[in-house]
């Protein structure tokens, strides 16, 4: 240190170290500030998450108890399918799978639990799938939900885009036989949104983290190609 | 501190560092920024996607995933200022290495997502594979600007400096 003699030197150690202090508590005030502003900003996605959260939902007519899917069919063995009607991969699913899987439903052997969730809404500029699944709901309440399934799919739009209108919801659904002032109205306000929230949510805390997901009694079928899906059902079925 | 004597001279070290500072600032900004920015709009998956790392239980995910896209605006908007730069950069680096943990226990228990670094997440499609090692290279790569800032948070043009009203000299603040 400038350990020179003469009061000059000194001086100037105590104005240095003045100085040092003054900014070390300036640095501790923006530390402090800093760190509120951070824990604001969390605090602020916790109450913007909250307050997008729908609370009460309506499960449409053919709802499991639990309000989580439409039930097809009737038969010992459950199969669940977690599919987002914007997911590439489940459209090719249900054009390879599909006629197996209503094969099962006739023969009674299996019942059909289908989970529309709303996984990919960041892929479409318009929330469709949120938009559709609410709509599928829709088609429930009209008893059209198997025949809306097939349709949206399709008729699936590219990821990416702005998805299908509601109005091209609309005419789908009169497409398949619904009616057309019932089931546009409830899809206009979308009436069963908060129900695909629900579905997504339940969706998610049961680790489903990927569509589609297919389960034959709670257990995931890895081989979903007709063949998988008939050998893991007459396995669960034993 | 006492006085540090700067006892290595490389001969550019100290006219380069100041602005090597000020890259590492604004690119850490960046990564924030756009990582903030891919997750905001919408909070429910992100909450997914931290829900998909099988770490945490599901309501603590869902907050976790909703409170994270703000916290990484926050943090690139206080390093865009330079405010409280080293704060902002000790708080990156713990976030990276929470990142880059969690991505290699995901890695190392099998499972199949993406990261959702950058928005999306989740589990991967059908024969996707996950990739998982440039994820962790990329976040070591951010830890690397972190780290450069928290040795030397005083660069030029930043709020930082002008609070403290001098140019930042050789060993100081350090």
């Amino acid at each position: 240190m400038s350990s020179r003699k003469g009061q000059k030197g000194a001086a100037r150690v105590v104005r240095e170290q003045l100085a040092r202090e003054r900014r070390r508590k300036r640095t501790l005030w923006v530390s402090a500030a800093a760190v509120i502003v951070l824990v604001i900003a969390g605090l602020i996605g916790w109450s913007v998450y909250s307050s997008q959260r729908a609370g009460e939902f309506t499960a449409p007519p053919g709802a499991n108890e639990a309000g989580t899917g439409i039930v097809l069919g009737e038969g010992p063995v459950t199969i669940d399918l977690y599919e987002d009607y914007l997911c590439p991969a489940c459209k090719q699913f249900q054009q390879v799978s599909g006629d197996t899987i209503n094969q099962l439903v006739s023969e009674g052997k299996v019942r059909v639990v289908f989970h529309p969730v709303a996984y990919l809404n960041r892929f479409s500029t318009t929330d469709y799938s949120t938009r559709s699944s609410a709509a599928s709901g829709c088609a429930a309440e009209g008893g059209r939900f198997r025949e809306y399934t097939d349709a949206l799919f399709e008729r699936q739009p590219p990821e990416g885009g702005d998805g299908l209108s509601n109005d091209a919801l609309i005419d789908i659904g009169v497409g398949v036989g619904l009616a057309r002032d019932d089931f546009g109205s409830c899809v206009r306000d979308g009436k069963y949104q908060p129900w695909t929230e629900h579905v997504t949510e339940e969706a998610s805390k049961a680790n489903i983290t990927g569509t589609p997901t297919v389960l034959v009694d709670g257990k995931p079928v890895a081989d979903r190609s007709p063949e998988g899906i008939r050998a893991a059902v007459e396995a669960a079925g034993r | 501190m006492t006085v540090s004597e700067p006892s290595i001279r490389a001969t550019r070290w100290p006219a380069v560092r100041p602005w090597l500072g000020v890259a590492a600032r604004l690119g850490l900004a960046a990564v924030w920024l756009v990582a903030g920015a891919s997750k905001v709009d919408d909070l429910a998956a992100s909450g997914r996607a931290v829900h998909a790392y099988q770490l945490l239980p599901y309501d603590v995910a869902t907050v976790v995933g909703a409170a994270l896209p703000f916290v990484e605006l926050a943090l690139g908007v206080l390093l865009l200022l330079g405010l409280a730069t080293r704060l902002a950069a000790g708080v990156s680096a713990a976030l990276l290495v929470v990142f880059i943990a969690g991505i290699t226990s995901a890695w190392s228990r099998g499972l199949a997502i993406d990261c959702g670094c950058f928005g999306s997440g989740g589990q991967l499609a059908e024969g996707q594979a996950p990739s998982y090692l440039p994820e962790i290279l990329r976040d070591l790569g951010f830890l690397a600007l972190a780290g450069f800032l928290l040795i030397w948070p005083r660069t030029p043009v930043s709020v930082d400096g002008w609070l403290t009203g001098d140019v930042p000299v050789e060993g100081e603040d350090e």
